[in-house]
This record gives structure tokens, sequence and C-alpha cells, in this order.
């Protein structure tokens, strides 16, 4: 369970007054507190993870004269967290592998949908404006002939024709490029 | 090294904290620049050799007054900004009220002078030295400050670089005071405030470097 504001900043408060025991029971108590805190943050980076936790904890320790006790305590601890942990990212920043970001891309499914509609925006822009409407209604949006006819204030035989030689078309283009 | 170790190693080393300790420390850092800073201007500058009598009209209370509470705006901002969450500034606007002050008196006295002597009122006899003599002036005081921040925790470091670097040049340009024997308002609105603004200028420069931890 997490440890109440008051339990903390009671735990600080006699810190501060030179009481170790309470000082040490304070950083035990933080141990998780920061774990989940860099873990909701940075899944996947478990040893940097334990040493931003450790970093954490030697500067509270080492700067607790920064805490004012009239504010609370776990927004001045949390504001501590994450200065190191945008300190981590600075100096890692430059050396950010390229693999990485190919991974973080990969599990989000971007790159995949952006490449996908990044072909199928180049071939509808080598048909006619009116044909490449018509697929994207029907073909990508999903509407019907019915709907489609609607929107564009045609016939439905219209859609219909326009979409099959837009398709025509689009097959065409692709043919011409495998060859 | 196992974080459960880690914690029993800094929890040997548990001293009492002040309430005030973090003021007390910057305060500490800010009379050590300034000790060095006050002996540069004596031993180096020299004192301006009238001071006693300059001490007695008001032009020199007017500078004193000028570059004191800048520098009392400048402290507090940089206490402030030594804590992680450092908050709002909002009631920062106050320091433009001394530079709107001064500049309001200027005006006066250029409107009580002759237009042929405003360019000599203006560059005095030092305006070639004055601002780069603040800058270097502040340059202890603004090391007394980082050994305080050594054990402070800002997280806005280019912030907090630039007030700590305005702190310095302000108190530095209260004890060049002391030296410069220049009487002009409209001299110490430009040249004293230039120096003043490179030192802030340079501390938000190096901040993010030297104020790291």
């Amino acid at each position: 369970m997490r440890p109440s504001e008051d339990f903390l900043k009671q735990l600080m408060t006699k810190g501060l007054d030179g009481d170790a025991a309470a000082h040490a029971q304070l950083l035990r108590a933080l141990l998780p507190l920061l774990r989940g805190f860099y873990r909701r943050r940075m899944a996947g980076q478990d040893a940097d993870i334990e040493d931003l936790v450790q970093d954490t904890l030697i500067a509270v320790h080492q700067r607790r004269i920064t805490y004012d006790v009239a504010r609370p305590f776990t927004s001045w601890l949390f504001a501590v967290a994450r200065y190191k942990m945008i300190d981590h990212f600075r100096t890692r920043g430059r050396s950010f592998s390229i693999e990485d970001l190919d991974e973080i891309l990969v599990t989000e499914g971007f790159a995949e949908r952006s490449d996908a509609s990044a072909d199928v925006d180049r071939l509808l822009r080598a048909i006619p404006p009116k044909q490449a409407a018509a697929i994207r209604a029907t073909k990508i949006e999903g509407l019907s002939v019915t709907e489609a006819a609607a929107r564009f204030a045609l016939g439905e035989s219209d859609i219909k024709i326009s979409v099959h030689r837009g398709l025509k078309a689009l097959a065409n283009r692709v043919k011409d490029s495998l060859k | 090294m196992k974080s459960e170790d880690l914690i029993e190693a800094l929890a040997h080393d548990v001293g009492p904290v002040r309430r005030r300790a973090l003021s007390l420390r910057l305060t500490m850092g800010l009379i050590m620049g300034a000790v060095a800073t006050a002996a540069a201007v004596g031993l180096v500058l020299g004192f301006r050799p009238d001071l006693w009598i300059a001490m007695q009209g008001t032009i020199f209370w007017i500078k004193w007054l000028y570059t004191g509470s800048l520098a009392i705006c400048a402290s507090l901002a940089t206490v402030k900004l030594a804590r992680p969450d450092s908050g709002s500034f909002g009631w920062l606007w106050i320091a433009l009220l001394p530079v709107l002050c001064l500049a309001l008196l200027s005006t006066l006295e250029l409107a009580s002078t002759p237009s042929s002597q405003w360019l000599a009122m203006w560059l005095g006899g030092s305006w070639k030295v004055c601002s780069r003599n603040v800058v270097l002036l502040s340059v202890p005081i603004f090391g007394g400050l980082l050994w305080s921040f050594r054990r402070l925790a800002p997280t806005r470091l280019r912030t907090a670089g630039a007030a700590a670097g305005l702190t310095a040049g302000a108190w530095a340009a209260t004890l060049y005071c002391l030296h410069c024997p220049e009487t002009s308002l409209i001299f110490v609105l430009t040249w004293y405030t230039l120096g003043m603004a490179l030192a802030a200028l340079a501390g938000a420069a190096l901040g993010p470097r030297l104020l790291r931890w």
C-alpha cells in the first residue's frame, strides 16, 4: 500500500530533527514508491530504473535542506525524482540509439500504419481526384455506394464506375512499378 | 550496490537540519563571495576618497537603494529556485520597480540639466570600465553561490543560473558603489544595469552546466 503523505512527512520532519531511525525508515518507504514512479514512466529499462532510484535516494538525503516543512513532502519528492529522470534522459540523449526508437515505433504500431497510409496516399495521388475520392470513401472509410453518392452529390453508378476505373488504374500502376 | 545497503549507509550520517538551513547556506556562500569582492574593491580599485562626504548626499543612497533592492529581489528568487518545487514567480515583477523608479529619476535629472551636458552625464568618466568591473566583481560572489548550491536542488537550471548571476551582479554593483565616483543617475541606469544584466546572462549560460546535480 502506498504510504500516506502525512506518514512520510512525519518521518521526514523527524529525520530533519536528527532522528536517524526515522530517516532510514523514510528512505525504505520511498524505495517502492520511487520504483513505481520510474517504472510507470520508463517501462523496460529496469537496470536504469534501479540506478535512478538510488540516485534519487542519495539526492533526498544530501539535499534535504531544500525541503520546506510548510509544504507537502510528496510534491518535493516527486520534483526531485522528475528532475533525476530528465537529467538521466538528457545525459543519455546524445547516445540514444536508433534501435530503441524502432522498438518504440513497432510497439506502438505506428511505423506500420504510417508506412501503409503513406503508400496509399502516394498511389491515390497518381489517379484522377474524382476516382481517388470515390475509392477513399468506399474502400478506406467503408461507406456504402449509396452513402458515397450522397456525400459527393453524384449518381450511384457514377461512384461505381469511378471506383472501378480507379482501382483498374491503380492496379496498372502497381503492375508497372513491379516490371 | 543494493538499494537496501545504500539506505543503511546513508542513514549513518544524519545530522539535525535547521529550518532555515537553505537560506543560511545561501547567505553563507553570498557572504564568502562578498568578502572577496569587497576586498577586491578596497585593495585593487580603492574606495573613493570622498566616500564619507558622498555618503551624506542623496545620490550615493539612490545608487545603493537601486542596486541593493535588485540584489534583495534576486537573492529571494535564488532562494526559491534552490528548491526543486520552486513555485510561481509572479511577484518578481516587483524587481522592475527599482528600474522604473531610477528611469523616472534620471529623466527628471536630465530635464533639469542643459542638453549640452547630457552626453557627459551619460558617459561619465568611467563608462568604458563600469559594466566590466561589475561583471568581474560578481565572479567571487557567483563562486560563493555555486558552493551553496552544492547542497541545494534547483530543477530549472537556466533560470536558477540567471537568478544566481543577477544576485552576484547586483551585490557586486552595490559594493562597486564604494569605489565608483559617478554621480549621474542616467550613468547608473545604463552602465550598472548593463553590468548586472551581463552577470545574469552569464549565469543563465552557465547554469545548466554548473548547477547540475
